[in-house]
């Protein structure tokens, strides 16, 4: 790999600071900084949702509806996209059945959890265009941490709904999540050896200041997923199962389980845990993209970053359509195998080979 | 050496406040879709409406049913390895510097690692072969697939 030949497009202003800045808020000490970070969190988590607007009522049945050669929604706006609004009327006005076994605190606060640390993981993540809310020096562990907390909230929705199929879902979920953790942490983990630190910008910009094949006219940058590519198949299974889709879509098998965890959720509650499983994959998607794919780095001037961030997390989403079209299921005994078997004793083999080989190189 | 670490400044504890910032967000964002679906969602008690959900049929037996040992293996074996990710973090940040800086030889840094990892996937090793993460069989299944032919 050769020296830095592009220049960082990582910027060191981060969005609060740079809002401060623009709105002139900097000027009134603490509380103008704090409110400045509040609107930045503000555009991070709409900007998030609105996505996953986009994604769940329309994108999702659009892509299916493409794959096994239907017509789909066509009704309301151009190319039916007005479903959106629609949508979220109608299910936010169905009435809230609260089932009579159900346990109360727990069962009303599993889907905040769940979207609450989904959108949480996006805090750290480099959106491109000087859109990042912070950047720890743990950030990646920090990514992986939050991420984790869904796994709570999944057992807090199968237990507390009162239902054997919750319960059995909630605990399908949670094995899988659980099983499938570790690869994906030591996957990661053998990113962090290139990059020598744990800081998205650092793991942005280690990648793109570096050189993988000069071509004379392009250069191709050393995105991870190039010089890598072993690992990032690893880290892209092992996502798909941690966000449970196709082939690991077992929590949720409606010929077994009814609707898994979710079987007793109804009006703004399924709404809640319906998005908190798109922003999951949309936080997967982010995550492969900051730490594979380069981030926000692409073609054309620095500001166009968020485009290119956006496109990159929108590819992964398809890839889940995709292999939700295309790919049967996994049993669950299949599931724990290909997991602990199979998955585990790979990404220790890569992180070890990547060891070896950045220690040889070095 | 430092180049790839931003140097620490001043923003440094705006990180967390910013994080926190994103975690309140991300707490009022669902409650005040609750808020809101409250206001528009009817209402209309039935008890029938509120039984547990078994496709249609009554219920029957309790909820807290009895499920498969394999699920208490697993978090088992998954508590040790988490714990070893979060000792393997601090090893791959220092990693890179720690070759360049041509203090200490390739085997020192690597071994201690690949020995420490070593041990723990003998340890999975054993696991494997005392079937827990075999996904557990009730006899009767057992006995199936021993008469298939």
């Amino acid at each position: 790999m050769n020296a830095a030949t592009t220049t960082p497009i990582q910027s060191d202003v981060l969005l609060p600071e740079r809002l401060g800045d623009l709105t002139g808020l900097n000027e009134f000490g603490l509380a103008g900084e704090l409110l400045s970070t509040l609107i930045g969190a503000v555009i991070v988590g709409s900007l998030i949702l609105t996505m996953t607007a986009v994604a769940g009522p329309w994108a999702k049945r659009k892509i299916t509806a493409s794959f096994t050669d239907r017509i789909s929604i066509n009704q309301i706006g151009p190319a039916g996209i007005g479903i959106i609004i629609a949508d979220a009327v109608r299910m936010l006005s169905k009435e809230n059945i609260i089932p009579e076994n159900a346990d109360r605190p727990a069962y009303d606060l599993a889907p905040i959890v769940i979207v609450g640390s989904a959108l949480l993981g996006f805090a750290v993540i480099p959106m491109g265009s000087g859109i990042q809310l912070a950047d720890p020096e743990v950030g990646l562990a920090f990514a992986f941490a939050v991420a984790g907390i869904a796994s709570i909230g999944l057992v807090m929705a199968g237990y507390a709904s009162g239902n054997k199929y919750s319960l059995l879902g909630g605990l399908r979920a949670v094995a899988q999540n659980v099983a499938y953790e570790i690869p994906l942490v030591v996957t990661g983990m053998s990113v962090v050896l290139f990059a020598g630190s744990l800081q998205m910008g650092a793991i942005v910009d280690a990648q793109n200041t570096q050189t993988l094949v000069d071509l004379g006219v392009v250069s191709i940058p050393a995105w991870y997923a190039l010089v890598n590519p072993f690992a990032f198949v690893l880290f892209l299974i092992a996502n798909f199962a941690e966000v449970g889709r196709n082939p690991f879509d077992m929590p949720e098998a409606p010929a077994e389980l009814v609707a898994g965890y979710q079987t007793e959720y109804s009006s703004v509650y399924f709404v809640l845990v319906y998005l908190g499983e798109f922003l999951h994959i949309f936080l997967g998607g982010a995550i492969i993209s900051t730490i594979f794919l380069g981030g926000p780095a692409g073609p054309g001037p620095a500001a166009l970053g968020i485009v290119w961030f956006t496109l990159k997390i929108w590819g992964v989403f398809f890839l889940t359509q995709w292999l939700r079209s295309a790919v049967p299921r996994v049993r669950i005994d299949q599931l724990i195998e290909i997991g602990w078997k199979g998955l585990l004793v790979l990404s220790f083999a890569n992180l070890g080979l990547t060891a070896a080989i950045v220690g040889v190189i070095a | 050496m430092c180049v790839r670490f931003k140097l620490p400044n001043v923003t440094e504890m705006n990180d967390w406040i910013a994080i926190g910032a994103l975690a309140l967000v991300g707490v009022l964002i669902p409650l005040s879709m609750m808020a809101v679906s409250a206001l528009l969602r009817p209402s209309v008690p039935e008890t029938s409406k509120r039984a547990t959900y078994e496709s249609g049929e009554v219920p029957t037996g309790g909820t807290r049913v009895r499920f498969n040992i394999q699920y208490y293996m697993v978090a088992l074996l998954f508590l040790i390895f988490d714990i070893e990710t979060v000792l393997l973090f601090p090893w791959a940040v220092v990693y890179l510097d720690a070759i360049e800086s041509d203090a200490v030889s390739l085997l020192d840094i690597l071994g201690p690692m690949v020995l420490f990892v070593a041990i723990l996937l003998a340890g999975l090793a054993w696991a494997w072969r005392n079937g827990a993460v075999q996904w557990a069989q009730t006899p009767r299944q057992v006995d199936t697939e021993r008469n298939r032919p």
